[in-house]
C-alpha cells in the first residue's frame, strides 16, 4: 500500500522540490557573491518517465547554470529565482495536499462502524 | 538536510547585514580627515564566498582600501600641516551609495525567502491532518 506508484511519485516529487527550494535559497544567498554559479535542480522529467515505467521513484539532480554572469562573476537572476521560489511552495503545497488525501482514503478503509 | 532553506537564508542575511555594516562606517567616516604623517580611514569592504556543502554564504574576510587617502588642501583645520594639507579617505561615496543599495536589496530578497521557506514547512507539517 505504502510502495504503491502514486506514494512513491510523491514522495519523490516533494523530495524534488525540497531540494529546489533549498537551491533557490543558495541562489538567492550568493546574489552578490563574486563567481558564483546559481543550481538548478531538475527531477520532473525524469519522474514522468519512471511513473510511465510504473515505478515513481526518482532522485532529484543538481546542476550549475552555464547562463552568462554579470560583471562582478555571479549568474543569479533574481526575478527568476524569486519566481521558482514562489512556485515551488505552491507546487509543494500541491503535492502535500495529494499526499494527505492518499492518507486520508488509508484512514477512510481502517474506520469500521 | 533537505529542510535548511531558513539557515541558508539566515546565512545571507548575516552576511548583507555586515555589508550594511561597513558601508555605513564608511559613508560616517567619508569626511574624517587625518594628520598627512597618520594613514587615512581605510574603507572597509567585506569578500564573501558561497559555502559549499552546507549551502548559504559567509564573509571570508574584511578587506581594506587605500591608507594613503588623497591629500585634501585645508589650511583652516587644526590637523593641517605646514603647507595646509589634511590626509582625507579615498572613499567613492556613489560607490558606495550604490553598494548601500545593493545589500538593503538582497537583504529583503533574502528575508522574504525565509517567509517562503515557512510556508513550505507549514505545508510539509499538514501532511496526515487532513
Amino acid at each position: 500500500m505504502f510502495d504503491s506508484v502514486t506514494f512513491k511519485a510523491l514522495h519523490s516529487a516533494l523530495d524534488g522540490l525540497a531540494a529546489r527550494q533549498r537551491a533557490v535559497a543558495n541562489n538567492i544567498a550568493n546574489v552578490n557573491t563574486p563567481g558564483y554559479r546559481a543550481q538548478r535542480v531538475s527531477f520532473e522529467d525524469a519522474l514522468a518517465a519512471s511513473v510511465a515505467r510504473g515505478d515513481g521513484a526518482v532522485t532529484a539532480r543538481t546542476a550549475r547554470s552555464l547562463e552568462p554572469t554579470r560583471q562582478d562573476g555571479s549568474n543569479v537572476n533574481l526575478d527568476t529565482e524569486t519566481l521558482s521560489n514562489i512556485d515551488t511552495v505552491l507546487r509543494y503545497q500541491f503535492a502535500t495536499q495529494a499526499m494527505d488525501g492518499q492518507f486520508s482514503s488509508i484512514r477512510t478503509a481502517l474506520k469500521w462502524s | 538536510m533537505t529542510f535548511d532553506a531558513i539557515g541558508i537564508a539566515g546565512s545571507a542575511l548575516t552576511v548583507n547585514r555586515k555589508w550594511l555594516d561597513a558601508i555605513s562606517d564608511n559613508i560616517a567616516n567619508v569626511n574624517t580627515a587625518r594628520r598627512t604623517d597618520e594613514a587615512a580611514f581605510q574603507a572597509r569592504y567585506v569578500q564573501v564566498e558561497a559555502a559549499e556543502g552546507t549551502g548559504g554564504v559567509f564573509v571570508k574576510a574584511d578587506l581594506y582600501g587605500s591608507a594613503e587617502g588623497r591629500l585634501f588642501y585645508d589650511p583652516s583645520n587644526p590637523l593641517a600641516d605646514e603647507d595646509g594639507l589634511v590626509r582625507m579617505p579615498d572613499i567613492d561615496l556613489a560607490q558606495q551609495m550604490s553598494a548601500l543599495i545593493i545589500a538593503q536589496r538582497a537583504y529583503a530578497a533574502n528575508a522574504a525567502v525565509v517567509d517562503r521557506a515557512r510556508e513550505t514547512y507549514l505545508a510539509g507539517l499538514q501532511i496526515g491532518r487532513g
